[in-house]
């Protein structure tokens, strides 16, 4: 043991061999020490590391039967088939966001604008229909309009280096007071028959909407995991430079990844629209929070570069399950916006635990 | 002035005649002239450098000598605006860094450019992933990574889907070499390899480095660090101010000759070393 501190000594310096001509055999010797400091700083990391891993994935599906099971003990309608098909089919709204917002925090970005852009989508719906264009027309041009907001979130942030926070609160905000202005916050009813479907159909029973969802995730899922775009989002919101340097085109990645989550909030607001038969300028309103929490929440972390599809997807579903609780034990609404404040802000902490065990 | 360009003179003879035979021999990179201006400031002034297959030319100088620009420049992020660059005799431009790896030219920056999120393998096919039906083909890659690793003689992996945020700066240093190795390259330029590293690390990646010239690889060394270069280098070439002031073979060089063309750009110590260098 008493050589160990001869080694860390020598080392503070940090310039290389003091001595010149050290002999090999004196290298060898501390290559042994060092390696073995090493070794046990590595094991003490790992070790940290597998907790961290196992609170985030073992831990979050704790989380998620607690929350199960406190909903079933309260109320004898939580258990039902019918329930779980309608929370699922509301929850499906934020997962189908929560996924590509997933993708953006990985890539190193945030986009708080969802909610405006459904909004905005729904609105813009609305005034085609009242104005006699067919209603699905209507819906494909809200979605490339939802597209549109997104390449110009994408392509402020990433080439006039915008901080994307502030660039989507800029467009959320311009967006939601447009809806709002167009709408004359008045609701416009939608018919169209077909077109409820979308919303509130079912197929097997079960809600079109989960359909949408569960098709949208596994797709990102498997992008991400499987393919060289997933690789390179990753590795874009680890190290934008490294990401550049091996060729990756970072800056269409990031403005593609804008576009899809544009597109997401989108699909997202047809949905509702068909589901509700009108359009109104507040349908975004509770998006915002819920789909940022279900991200951090599921382990994505807001530096850039971490985070999993199936975190997202329990996350979304222990939203699922307290929202439709809520509404169940008929809590406040406003209480629940408490709850979920206070899931992200732990949310957040638990990911300030990973970083620290990391360094 | 005049008194540096005849120092570069007798920099030019004394390879010639001290450096082993090594101008009968084509040079793997060549700089003609070579320079580089940034706005009013001249980077670097007709630079004349040849670097030879199966050697470590150490590239050394002060802050703001111009070390980081020539590499920048070989390496494509900073095409230059005089000057020629031979690869293997040929005259060749390079404008973009896919044009440096196009014809075998590899850096390891001093930042490493590794993402610490992914693995290994992951790390060393970043941008050039391998697949198969459009999907990452892993095993393939996987094996190559570690194939590559071992005929480096990198063993203090303990896996290599080991997330790179988990290793040693060592490490880190010898997945960066090794991710650079991969691809059919002929000159790896390191800069500031040793910068971040232990006694320990260092000495192992100075000894990564000799291995890489052994298999026949041009190898140019960026360092501060003399007791480094020392090690490692056949040819030590000096840069003060933007210019080549001395290209010199490192062995049995006196140390204070390389400092005194470091710090002043000469050294009057020039002729009793050189006829130390014929003697030995």
């Amino acid at each position: 043991m008493d050589v160990a501190p001869q080694t860390s000594r020598l080392e503070i310096p940090g310039a290389g061999p003091a001595i010149p001509g050290s002999s090999g055999a004196e290298l060898a010797h501390l290559d042994f020490e060092d390696e073995r400091v090493a070794a046990l700083q590595e094991q003490r990391l790992a070790q940290r590391r597998r907790f961290i891993e196992r609170l985030q994935g073992e831990g979050l599906l704790l989380v998620f039967g607690l929350v199960f099971a406190v909903m079933w003990a309260s109320s004898r309608y939580f258990l039902t088939v019918a329930n779980l098909l309608t929370a699922a089919s509301v929850v499906s709204i934020l997962g189908i966001m929560a996924v590509l917002e997933t993708l953006i925090v990985i890539v190193g970005e945030i986009d708080i604008s969802i909610g405006s852009v459904m909004a905005a989508t729904s609105v813009m719906i609305g005034l085609l229909v009242t104005s006699g264009v067919d209603v699905w027309l209507a819906a494909v041009i809200g979605l490339a309009f939802a597209g549109a907001v997104g390449a110009v979130n994408g392509i402020i942030t990433v080439y006039f280096k915008i901080n994307s926070l502030v660039t989507t609160l800029g467009t959320y905000s311009i967006f939601l007071g447009i809806a709002y202005v167009v709408s004359n916050t008045m609701t416009v009813n939608i018919g169209g028959e077909g077109f409820g479907k979308l919303g509130s159909g079912t197929i097997l029973s079960v809600p079109v909407p989960v359909f949408f969802f569960v098709a949208i995730w596994a797709t990102v899922f498997f992008v991400a995991r499987f393919t060289v775009l997933g690789r390179h989002i990753y590795a874009t919101g680890d190290s934008y430079e490294a990401a550049l340097r091996a060729g990756i085109q970072a800056d269409r990645l990031r403005v593609g990844l804008f576009v899809a989550i544009g597109l997401s909030a989108g699909v997202a607001g047809i949905l509702v629209t068909s589901e509700l038969g009108s359009a109104a300028p507040q349908i975004g309103d509770p998006y915002l929070l819920s789909v940022v929490t279900a991200v951090i929440l599921g382990g994505a972390s807001l530096r850039g570069g971490r985070g999993t599809m199936f975190g997202t997807l329990v996350a979304v579903a222990i939203l699922g399950v307290l929202q439709n609780g809520f509404a169940l034990l008929q809590f406040s609404s406003f209480l629940e916006n408490t709850v979920i404040g206070c899931l992200l802000i732990f949310a957040v902490l638990t990911d300030r635990l990973v970083r620290r065990a990391e360094r | 002035m005049d008194g540096i360009e005849s120092e570069q003179v007798v920099a030019a003879d004394a390879q010639a005649s001290g450096g082993g035979g090594a101008g009968s021999r084509t040079p793997l990179l060549e700089l003609r002239k070579m320079s580089k201006q940034f706005g009013p400031v001249q980077a670097l002034s007709e630079i004349d450098l040849k670097v030879y297959p199966g050697e470590v030319t150490a590239v050394v100088g002060d802050n703001g000598a111009g070390k980081s620009v020539t590499l920048k420049t070989i390496s494509g992020i900073h095409p230059p605006d005089g000057g020629e660059i031979l690869w293997q005799g040929k005259p060749v431009h390079i404008r973009t860094p896919k044009d440096a790896s196009a014809l075998g030219i590899e850096t390891v920056y001093q930042d490493l450019a590794l993402c610490g999120n992914l693995d290994v393998v992951q790390n060393m096919f970043l941008g050039r992933e391998r697949t198969r039906n459009h999907l990452l083909d892993e095993n393939s890659m996987e094996s190559a990574a570690a194939a590559t690793l071992s005929s480096l003689s990198v063993t203090t992996l303990r896996s290599v889907r080991q997330s790179v945020a988990s290793l040693s700066g060592g490490q880190r240093q010898a997945v960066a070499v090794a991710k650079a190795v991969m691809w059919n390259s002929k000159l790896v330029i390191m800069d500031e390899p040793t910068a971040a590293l232990g006694v320990a690390q260092t000495a192992m990646v100075l000894e990564l480095t000799r291995r890489l010239a052994s298999r026949g690889l041009g190898v140019i060394f960026v360092s501060h660090n003399f007791n480094d270069v020392f090690e490692v280098a056949d040819q030590i070439a000096v840069l003060y101010l933007g210019r080549l002031v001395a290209s010199l073979p490192a062995k049995g060089l006196d140390r204070q000759v390389v400092v005194d063309y470091v710090t002043s750009g000469a050294s009057s110590r020039n002729g009793s070393q050189l006829a130390h260098a014929d003697g030995a």
